[in-house]
């Protein structure tokens, strides 16, 4: 008798040496739904998938499909099983056009070893129309969007004629627009009949397209549930393991003196010769949270880096608690008012090969209290790094001489606020700060940012983040192609009307033509 | 929730961490002279004229060459402390030691500093020119001493410098800018010396290119202990000038806040930029710093004062230059460690001396023997690498954090780890950082299940 489930992995067991990753876990796909698979990160979500790509095998535990038990040894198993998967980070040839991306490692030869590129042409292009992909074979892949690189990477599973589609966190590098139009494809793909598992720990995704949803945390199976019979809340103190604030509660702002003046501010780019940044002017007050929001790469890193100091300016002023630091340095900009959380942690945040107690001190090693006559105070450091250690609970390994490499993500994060955020600045800058966290740390960082308005700091985020930006924000400047395009109210507009000044389609107050 | 005591985490954490650095030196050394060891024996093999005889003296000399007081009257080898030996050894480990520190603290700070070579020409080039100019007049010769020194060591910063520039301004790495000047410095020494006479040894007859011994100038650096210590031999108070530098360039690398720039500058120059150091600045003074030790070195070697310079160098660079290289390796980049490599290498240069001289093995055998060990000591890399996942795979551990690792072994078993297929896709790059992180990655979990997110 065949099986209700096209997929089942069943009492998964995966262990590496003294850890269970993944203990007792039961997946059960069926036809043409639609599952989610939820957990935070480190919950064991990656782990199964690779038992079920063939890179792991279980210790215990079975998989079957359409109800028989196969024997998955390596991920070409997993492909004749038709199984595909959209990775996270895309496996593309940037050089390659879309076809050649396509067909790579499936491609039909004649017999003197000459490809049959138009067969795949007219395969590619027929799968395209049929789901309503829209995709350009011949563009390449460096020239095309993001979101045009993930129906690539769809159209490979496709290609493939792949009947079970893993999509991992598909919408982290999507705009509100190009997420709607996905969970569209997504719906048609269950519609044919396709099963797809949805990996996320975006609750409002999963609640917009998912059937059923699977909670895992710490290696553990909790639960499978009907996602109509269950709501955001449930989901994710089943995923935390504790009820967790998803609203960012906070009161209403209280501006006060102009701390950060930007006029006309201009920043060159690296990739062309026009400017990233143009014509910026705006300001942050003391108490107020300001936003830039804005899909990624319209200029809003450039327009940190001009800000901070770490790009030369075009051209523009900038005004710190009433100093003009348009030509500082970034030391003195530091040291005058700015606080810095930024975009990239390891690029710019961390000294990675250093010790965590060396980084606390990254911005304040040549302070006063840290040396004397050019010697570092180590005893000093020491006492700083335990007291922020346990003031912002951040976990290592060793505490204070962890090496910051060895750390996880949210708590090599936690560092960096808590070094900033006890530097006290008046203006506090934080790019993308709950970026790769899941919901515990990204509540907490949320919390903290808002001590700090409330506090009397004034606070600039920028922010890929939609949800981020509507929570947090008192205000929300709107970046489009290096320029401000709108000012909003996040009290007074919606994600939608966001999202289409984000896109370009609308711009103060109008739309665009 | 689990915290390791602040105190001893860290005296667990270097005390691991050195150990390993020690252990995976020793081991190549060890393999380096087993290699050599065999070397000796192949050679001896195939060569008639090498009885088997010769074959064990020749294995004992590469082993305790240091040590040989030559042969005794029933013309066995002898061994015994050997004060020329010993104290030629360490004579000739001062250059290495200084150029060692040269790519050493380059390399703590980023960079890789294949320029000793020629830091250590211009140093030799500025000492022994001022030594030989001052030197003829009333000018005290200590005074005459110390500014051949300044001069030796500025000339090598300076040209330390041009890389730094080319680097920090116009991003160009400084390997490339490092070997061109190399042979730029070559050049110019030769050209230097060709042109002014009065440096030139005409007095004894048949040597061509060799530059006036700095003795004949009354310039010689004084014994300062190896009078008695090492009679006879080379050495003089420049070792331990050498060896108070490199003292000096471990506290100001781990102690100062100029230390701490110049390092965050080399792991990270994005962050060092982001906390405010000026980059720039910090990468041409590391490259200053650089040239400063590699040509304190060759000022140090000259100013012995019965070295000389053969100046017809535009053919070749001088050796010390790159054996800096593997003397760094070996001593993981610590600038006490290279003291003790330095040392090292200059004894395998000593052995080869005694196998060439009480063997009918020829002096090329002993730098082929020299050479594996070199070789093999860019090996303590991954040596250290391979105790590093011993550690792992077999949950032992050869530090004594041993404890606090089986504490947190405890804690795993209610754990996940790894975001696997993350690692999977990071190991493409870099494998043994992303195992790394992932295995660090569920420690930390490990310990955030216990201390319970409350």
């Amino acid at each position: 008798m065949a099986s209700e489930y096209v997929i089942e992995m069943n009492h998964i067991r995966k262990e590496f040496p003294g850890i269970v990753a993944n203990d007792d876990i039961t997946l059960q796909l069926k036809k043409g739904e639609i599952h989610a698979l939820l957990g935070e990160n480190g919950a064991g979500k990656s782990t199964l998938m690779s038992v079920l790509f063939g890179l792991y095998q279980p210790e215990a535990g079975e998989i079957r499909k359409n109800g028989e038990v196969v024997k998955i040894t390596n991920p070409n198993d997993a492909t004749a099983l038709g199984i595909g998967m959209v990775h996270q980070h895309f496996k593309l040839v940037d050089v390659y056009t879309v076809l050649d991306n396509i067909i790579l490692g499936a491609e039909t030869a004649g017999p003197l070893g000459f490809l049959k590129k138009k067969e795949a042409r007219k395969k590619v292009i027929e799968l395209s129309e049929k789901y309503g992909l829209n995709v350009d074979v011949d563009a390449k892949i460096e020239d095309i969007t993001v979101g045009m690189q993930q129906r690539v990477e769809i159209l490979k599973m496709l290609y493939r004629d792949n009947e079970i589609l893993i999509f991992d966190e598909p919408t982290a590098v999507l705009t509100p627009q190009e997420i709607d139009e996905l969970m569209a494809i997504m719906k048609g793909f269950a519609k044919e009949g396709k099963s797809i598992l949805f990996i996320s720990h975006k609750l409002n995704e999963i609640m917009a397209v998912s059937d059923r949803v699977t909670v895992l945390r710490k290696g553990k199976y909790i639960g499978t549930i009907n996602t109509k019979d269950t709501n955001k809340q449930e989901l994710s103190n089943m995923m935390v393991g504790r009820p967790v604030q998803l609203e960012i509660k906070k009161d209403e702002a209280k501006p006060k003196d102009v701390v950060l003046k930007v006029e006309n501010m201009s920043v060159p780019s690296k990739l062309h010769k026009n400017d990233a940044v143009r014509n910026v002017s705006f300001e942050v007050k003391q108490g107020e949270i300001v936003c830039i929001a804005g899909i990624d790469g319209n200029g809003q890193t450039e327009f940190v880096y001009g800000l901070t100091g770490l790009e030369k300016m075009s051209g523009g002023k900038i005004t710190l608690c009433g100093k003009d630091v348009t030509n500082s340095s970034i030391r003195q900009k530091s040291d005058i008012a700015i606080a810095h959380i930024p975009e990239d942690r390891h690029k710019h945040g961390l000294v990675l090969a250093n010790t965590l107690e060396e980084n606390l001190v990254l911005q304040g090693y040549m302070e006063e209290r840290f040396q004397k006559h050019g010697f570092i105070k180590f005893d000093k450091v020491r006492d700083y790094a335990l007291e922020l250690i346990d003031r912002f609970d951040i976990r290592s390994g060793q505490g204070p001489v962890t090496v910051t490499r060895s750390m996880s993500g949210g708590n090599q994060q936690k560092a960096i606020i808590a070094r900033e955020i006890d530097r006290n600045k008046p203006l506090l800058i934080c790019v993308q700060p709950t970026r790769g966290l899941d919901v515990g740390a990204i509540e907490y960082i949320h919390s903290q940012i808002i001590k700090e308005r409330d506090n009397g700091a004034a606070v600039l985020l920028v922010s890929l983040e939609l949800d981020e930006v509507m929570g947090l924000s008192d205000r929300i400047l709107v970046m489009y192609e290096g320029e401000i395009v709108g000012e909003l109210d996040p009290k007074k507009t919606t994600p939608q009307e966001l999202g289409l000044y984000m896109s370009g389609a609308k711009r103060d107050g109008k739309e665009e033509k | 929730m689990l915290r390791v005591d602040p105190t001893s985490g860290k005296a667990k954490w270097t005390g691991s961490a050195s150990f390993k650095s020690i252990a995976s030196a020793v081991l190549s050394i060890l393999i380096g002279l087993i290699v050599g060891a065999i070397i000796v024996v192949i050679v001896g093999l195939v060569s008639p004229e090498i009885s088997n005889k010769s074959i064990g003296e020749g294995m004992k000399l590469v082993l305790f060459g240091v040590l040989s007081t030559g042969r005794n009257a029933a013309g066995q080898l002898s061994f015994g402390f050997n004060a020329v030996n010993v104290g030629n050894m360490l004579f000739r480990a001062m250059p290495l030691l200084m150029t060692g520190l040269s790519v050493a603290i380059a390399y703590k700070t980023g960079l890789f500093n294949i320029g000793a070579s020629g830091q250590y020409l211009m140093g030799t080039t500025g000492t022994i020119t001022t030594a030989l100019v001052l030197g003829n007049t009333a000018c005290p010769k200590f005074i005459v001493w110390i500014l051949a020194f300044a001069a030796g060591v500025l000339l090598g910063a300076l040209w330390g410098a041009i890389p730094g520039i080319f680097k920090a301004y116009l991003n160009i790495n400084e390997v490339i800018t490092c070997i061109m000047t190399n042979w730029i410095a070559a050049n110019l020494v030769s050209w230097w010396f060709e042109a002014h006479d009065v440096f030139k040894n005409a007095a004894e007859g048949g040597k061509v290119a060799y530059t006036i011994p700095l003795k004949n100038v009354g310039v010689v650096t004084p014994k300062l202990g190896f009078g008695v210590l090492t009679p006879g031999s080379q050495a003089n108070g420049g070792f331990w000038i050498a060896c108070l530098i490199a003292v000096l360039m471990w506290v100001v690398m781990s102690k100062t806040t100029f230390g701490y720039e110049l390092k965050a500058c080399g792991s990270n120059r994005h962050a060092a930029k982001y906390a405010g150091i000026n980059d720039k600045r910090n990468i041409i003074l590391s490259m200053v710093i650089a040239g400063a030790l590699a040509s304190a070195g060759a000022s140090l070697y000259y100013l012995s004062g019965n070295t000389e310079f053969y100046w017809s160098t535009y053919m070749s660079l001088p050796p010390e230059g790159f054996n800096g290289i593997p003397v760094a390796l070996l001593a993981s980049n610590h600038p006490i460690g290279v003291i003790f490599a330095g040392i090292f290498m200059s004894m395998l240069n000593i052995a080869g001396l005694q196998l060439k001289y009480l063997t009918p093995y020829n002096e090329y055998i002993a730098d082929i023997i020299i050479a594996a060990i070199v070789y093999l000591s860019a090996f303590s890399m991954l040596f250290k690498e391979i105790l590093n996942r011993r550690e792992k795979k077999s949950g032992k551990h050869v530090g004594p954090n041993a404890n606090a690792e089986v504490e947190n072994r405890k804690e795993f078993n209610e754990k996940e780890v790894v975001d696997m297929i993350e690692a999977e896709e990071m190991a493409e790059n870099d494998e043994t950082s992303a195992e790394y992180d992932a295995k660090m990655k569920a420690k930390e979990e490990a310990k955030m299940a216990k201390g319970g997110t409350v």
